[in-house]
C-alpha cells in the first residue's frame, strides 16, 4: 500500500512513518498543507493521513480541495479536536474516518487498513467461513467442526462483523461504532467482556482459538 | 384568571388607579349628598309655603258652611295621592277627600274610598280651627321622595364612567408595566441560567429611563459574557496545547517499548507509565468535551433521539461487564415514549458515565436499573442503584468539575463523570435530580416537554 502522511508535528509524523513502514507500506511524510496537495495531486495513494490543524493550508480545507478535484482516495482525519460537531464537520469536507490525539498506533493502522479495503465490507455472502466455523445469515445459525452454536444477537453481530473482515484488526473503538453506534471510548472494559463471552462459545470449547488479540491494537479472525 | 389577576394587583399603576376611584367617589358622594340635602329643605320651603297660602284663601271665607262648600268643590278635583283636603265641621260633619283619624301613635290620614282604606307615604300636613270646625290640608312628600331617586341617579350616571375609565386605565397602565417588567425580568433569568447571549434589547415606546436600565443590563451581560468566552478559550487552548506533547510522550514510550532488550523491571515501569498516560490523556478528552460543549453551539448537532433504544443498547453495552463485577444491570421501559431532541452520542455517553458510576462506587450484588418513564408530558431518564449513595448534603458539590467523594478516593475515576453529566443536561434543557433511591442513588433526568410541532 503507498500511503501519504500529512502531520506538521516531527514526532508524531515520524513515529507514524516509521510504524507503517514496518508494516510493510510506502509511506510519504511532508509537513505542511500547501505540500500535502502537491503531493496528494501529484502521485498516486491508497489512503491519506490528515492532521486537522496543519500550517499554510489546513486539513479540512486540503481534503474540501482535493474532493472538489475529483480526488476519491480515502481520508483518515487526525486532530487535538474530539467533540462531535469537529468529528462530523471533517466527514463532510469528505473525510472517510477520524482519529483523537492521543492515539496509539494499532488504531490507526486498524483504521487505515479499513480504510484501504472500504468496500469489501459491502460483500454480499449469505454465508461466511472462517476455518471450521461456518456462519449462516439468513438461517442465523452458527456452527463449528458440524457442532450447533447458540450466540445471542449481539454476539452474532460482533462474529458477523469480524468474519466480514476476516484478516484484518478491528479495535475496540472499531467494534464500538459499528456494533453500537457509540463514538466515545467507555472507561470500563465493556468490548473485551463481549469478546470474552463470544470466545467462550466458539473458542473455548474447541481446540484453535479463531479470535485472536492483537495486542495494543484489536481482535481479528485469521482468513 | 385569579393566578393572572393577583400579579397585576400587586402593581403600581392599578394601585393608583383603586386609589383614585375611591377618592372620586367619595368626594362625588359628598357634594351630592349636599346639594340633595339643600334641595329638598328648598321644596320643603315652597310646600310650606304653598299650604298657608292655601289655609289664608280658606280662612277668607265668611263662615263653616262656605268653607265646607269650598273644601267640597276641591276635594272633587284633587287626587288625594297628591294633596289631602279635609274639613270636620263644627256639627261633625266631614267634607274633603281623606279623613283625619287618631289613635295611640298619632295623626293618620285615612281614605275614604272603603277598598283601601290607608294614604300610603308621608304627608306635610297644615291644620288650622275656622269657624269653629277643624280644616287640614297636606301635601304628600312623594316629590321630595322621587327627588332621592333622582340624586341617586345623577350619583349612578357620574360615578360609573369615573370608575369604568379610572379602572380600565390603571389596568392598560399595569399590564404595560408588567410587560416591560417581565421582558427585564425574563433576560436577567436567563442570564442568570447561563444564557449569556441575553439581552434586553430596545423594545419600541420605551421611555428614556426604562431604556438606559435595559442598555446597562445589556452592557453588563456583554461584559459577562466577553470574560467567560476568554476563560473558556484559554482552557480550551491549553488542553489543544498540550495534547500534543501527551501524543509525543505517547510516541516515545512506543518507541522504549517496542526496543526488545529491556529489563522486567523497566518494561513493567513503562507500561505503568503508558497507562497514566494514557488516562491524562482521557481526562484532557474529557475536559475539552466539556469546554467545547459548554462554549461552542453544540445544539447544531441535535436531532430527534430515541431514548428507548439509547437505554436498551447501554444496558446491552454494559451489560456483561456489569455481570463481570457482580452488578446486575435492568432496563424497566416505558412504551410510546416520544422521542426527544438531542445529540445522541452526548446523551449515550452520559448514561453510559453514569453506569459507569454505579459500577465503580457500589458493591457486589448492586442492582442497576435504567429506566424511561414519561410524567406530566415529559420524558424522564433515570439511573438507580442500591448502593451506599451519595450523602445529601454532597448532591451539589458531586456535579462539580473534578470533585470526588472522601468515599471514593480510593477507587479509579477522573471526577468528570458527573460534572459531563451535568453538563449535557443543561445542553438539553433537561432538569438533573440526585436522590436518595432508600438505599442507593437515583439519578434523574427530566428533558423538557415535547414541543408539538
Amino acid at each position: 500500500m503507498k500511503l501519504l502522511v500529512i502531520e506538521d508535528d516531527e514526532t508524531t509524523g515520524a513515529f507514524i512513518a516509521r510504524g507503517l513502514r514496518e508494516e510493510g507500506q510506502s509511506v510519504d511524510l511532508v509537513r505542511t498543507g500547501r505540500d500535502g496537495l502537491i503531493q496528494a495531486t501529484t502521485s498516486a495513494y491508497d489512503v491519506l493521513i490528515v492532521d486537522r490543524m496543519l500550517p499554510e493550508i489546513d486539513g479540512l480545507t486540503l481534503v474540501k480541495t482535493l474532493r472538489g478535484a475529483g480526488n476519491r482516495t480515502p481520508v483518515l482525519f487526525l486532530t487535538a479536536l474530539g467533540s462531535v460537531d469537529d468529528r462530523i464537520s471533517g466527514l463532510n469536507a469528505g473525510g472517510d474516518d477520524y482519529l483523537i490525539k492521543p492515539f496509539a498506533f494499532g488504531e490507526l493502522s486498524a483504521r487505515v487498513a479499513a480504510l484501504a479495503r472500504r468496500p469489501a465490507a459491502l460483500e454480499q455472502e449469505t454465508v461466511l467461513r472462517a476455518g471450521d466455523l461456518e456462519m449462516d445469515l439468513i438461517a442465523r445459525r452458527v456452527s463449528r467442526g458440524g457442532v450447533q452454536i447458540d450466540l445471542l444477537p449481539r454476539e452474532f453481530a460482533i462474529l458477523e462483523h469480524l468474519l466480514r473482515r476476516k484478516g484484518r484488526v478491528q479495535t475496540r473503538t472499531m467494534l464500538l461504532e459499528s456494533i453500537w453506534d457509540i463514538r466515545f471510548d467507555p472507561m470500563t472494559n465493556v468490548v473485551e467482556t463481549h469478546i470474552s463471552r463470544l470466545r467462550a462459545k466458539i473458542d473455548k470449547p474447541f481446540e484453535t482459538e479463531l479470535i485472536k488479540t492483537v495486542r495494543g491494537a484489536g481482535y481479528r479472525i485469521e482468513a | 384568571m385569579s393566578e393572572r389577576l393577583a400579579p397585576l394587583l400587586r402593581s403600581m399603576p392599578l394601585r393608583l388607579a383603586l386609589g383614585l376611584v375611591v377618592l372620586f367617589s367619595v368626594i362625588s358622594l359628598i357634594s351630592l349628598a349636599a346639594s340633595f340635602l339643600v334641595t329638598q329643605r328648598s321644596f320643603e320651603q315652597a310646600m310650606r309655603a304653598d299650604l298657608t297660602q292655601r289655609m289664608a284663601g280658606f280662612r277668607a271665607a265668611p263662615n263653616a258652611t262656605a268653607v265646607a262648600a269650598l273644601v267640597k268643590a276641591e276635594a272633587r278635583v284633587t287626587d288625594p295621592e297628591r294633596m289631602v283636603l279635609s274639613y270636620l265641621a263644627p256639627n261633625r260633619s266631614h267634607f274633603g277627600n281623606a279623613a283625619i283619624a287618631r289613635d295611640d301613635e298619632g295623626y293618620h290620614i285615612v281614605s275614604l274610598d272603603q277598598d283601601s282604606p290607608d294614604l300610603k307615604g308621608r304627608y306635610l300636613a297644615l291644620t288650622a280651627v275656622l269657624h269653629g270646625g277643624q280644616l287640614t290640608i297636606a301635601r304628600s312628600r312623594s316629590e321630595i321622595e322621587a327627588l332621592r331617586g333622582v340624586f341617586l341617579n345623577i350619583l349612578g350616571l357620574s360615578l360609573v364612567p369615573t370608575i369604568l375609565i379610572a379602572l380600565s386605565g390603571g389596568l392598560y397602565l399595569a399590564h404595560r408595566g408588567a410587560r416591560n417588567v417581565n421582558a427585564i425580568a425574563g433576560t436577567l433569568d436567563r442570564l442568570t441560567n447561563g444564557d449569556l447571549q441575553a439581552r434586553v434589547g430596545m423594545v419600541e415606546g420605551w421611555s428614556g429611563d426604562l431604556a438606559d436600565i435595559a442598555d446597562r443590563i445589556d452592557q453588563m451581560a456583554r461584559a459577562q459574557e466577553a470574560s467567560v468566552a476568554a476563560i473558556r478559550q484559554v482552557s480550551s487552548d491549553i488542553a489543544h496545547d498540550l495534547k500534543t506533547p501527551i501524543q509525543r510522550v505517547s510516541v516515545h514510550l512506543q518507541d522504549l517499548s517496542d526496543s526488545s532488550d529491556l529489563p522486567t523491571d523497566a518494561r513493567r515501569h513503562l507500561e505503568s507509565a503508558q497507562k497514566e498516560l494514557e488516562a491524562i490523556g482521557s481526562v484532557f478528552g474529557s475536559l475539552l468535551q466539556i469546554a467545547q460543549i459548554e462554549s461552542g453551539s453544540p445544539k447544531s448537532g441535535f436531532a430527534p433521539v430515541d431514548l428507548a433504544e439509547l437505554l436498551r443498547t447501554c444496558a446491552d453495552l454494559y451489560g456483561p461487564a456489569a455481570a463481570e463485577t457482580g452488578h446486575d444491570v435492568t432496563t424497566e421501559i416505558s412504551p410510546d415514549v416520544p422521542l426527544v431532541s438531542g445529540d445522541r452520542n452526548l446523551l449515550m455517553q452520559l448514561l453510559a458515565n453514569l453506569v459507569e458510576n454505579a459500577m465503580r462506587h457500589t458493591p457486589d450484588g448492586t442492582q442497576i436499573r435504567l429506566s424511561l418513564a414519561f410524567r406530566d408530558g415529559s420524558a424522564v431518564l433515570g439511573v438507580s442503584d442500591t448502593g451506599p449513595g451519595i450523602p445529601s448534603a454532597e448532591t451539589d458539590n458531586v456535579l462539580q468539575r473534578l470533585y470526588r467523594l472522601d468515599q471514593s478516593r480510593g477507587t479509579p475515576g477522573s471526577g468528570l463523570g458527573l460534572n459531563f453529566v451535568s453538563v449535557v443536561a443543561r445542553l438539553h434543557d433537561a432538569a438533573l435530580h440526585l436522590d436518595d433511591n432508600a438505599p442507593g442513588l437515583r439519578v434523574s433526568l427530566t428533558f423538557p416537554p415535547a414541543q408539538t410541532s
